[in-house]
């Protein structure tokens, strides 16, 4: 029963996965071709939650393939990962996100 | 199964590679920051795994398909190479 | 209607290459630049790949497309990471030596 919820979830994820990774080459691609740039860099911190390394690789993976997240650093603890935000809103809005994708990377790897 | 692709796709195809391998270039030689160059080397790795694919297609040979594995594979080291190389020089 | 569905996916695979070289010379700096380095390439060889693996359709062809399309995504975010790593230590340099020198 268990192998079957986990199978699910993983498959939910790559899901989650292309969907992202669609939405960011669009992303990417109207910005550039668009004669007015509107992006808003910033630098953020996010604290991690997440307990394995795999969990950790998959999460910065899926930052840098997300719309406007790339992965700069993590620290010596792991706990917290620097980011580079290109379509920065405000940091509520953000850490929810983040904390969203952190759930599902959960569910899989714990 | 034998598909036909018209030669116009594959004309179109190789033309906008050729544009992306021309700015990328400018970068590589404009660029103020050697990281700047090194992601252009990134870029026209990708560019030259998809100008072989085209071609594969073209001549209608898979044996063309190895060469973008070991280009995905030598690419990647060359850049983890040169950027930890910089790294040790300027810390 | 096989041959239109490879050639939607050869256009639109080499069309995002395309799209990162333009960001490559359009966008201001570095970090903004890496963003259309990394995601877009990927993303065009993917499709490209895709493209290939119905056109050929042969076992090893898909495997090979597979272990490429592997490789590139799980080592494009690490050259990014590298290359932003080596920038940051050249940047804390900078910023320390136009401290000095004032």
């Amino acid at each position: 029963m268990k192998i079957i919820k986990r199978i699910y979830y993983t498959l939910e994820f790559i899901g989650f996965y292309l969907f992202n990774l669609v939405k960011a080459n669009v992303y990417i691609a109207w910005d550039i071709l668009t004669p007015k740039i509107h992006m808003k860099p910033a630098f953020m911190e996010i604290p991690v939650r997440l307990e394995t390394d795999f969990g950790l690789l998959l999460f910065s993976n899926l930052l840098s393939m997300t719309p406007g997240t790339i992965s700069m650093d993590i620290s010596e603890d792991k706990k917290i990962v620097r980011v580079h935000v290109l379509y920065y809103k405000t940091d509520e809005i953000m850490l929810n996100e983040f904390y969203k994708m952190q759930e599902k990377i959960k569910r899989i790897t714990s | 199964m034998e598909y036909n692709i018209s030669i116009v796709v594959l004309i179109i195809t190789f033309s906008f590679l050729l544009a992306a391998l021309v700015l990328a270039f400018v970068r590589l030689l404009r660029g103020p920051s050697v990281n700047d160059r090194i992601a252009a080397m990134d870029v026209i790795a990708v560019i030259v795994m998809a100008f072989i694919l085209t071609y594969s297609i073209m001549v209608n040979k898979a044996i063309y398909l190895d060469l973008p594995v070991i280009i995905s594979l030598i690419s990647f080291i060359g850049t983890v190479a040169v950027s930890t190389y910089l790294k040790h020089r300027y810390g | 209607m096989d041959n239109v569905i490879i050639s939607i996916f050869l256009l639109a695979g080499s069309f995002f290459i395309l799209i990162a070289s333009i960001g490559l010379i359009r966008l201001k700096d570095l970090y903004s630049r890496l963003h259309a380095a990394t995601k877009a390439p990927s993303f065009g060889i993917f499709l490209m790949l895709i493209g290939v693996s119905i056109f050929f359709n042969t076992p090893m062809v898909y495997i090979k497309s597979l272990f490429v399309i592997f490789f590139i995504y799980l080592t494009a975010p690490l050259a990014a990471h590298a290359i932003i790593k080596s920038f940051q230590e050249k940047d804390k340099d900078d910023s320390e030596k136009k401290i000095t020198e004032l």
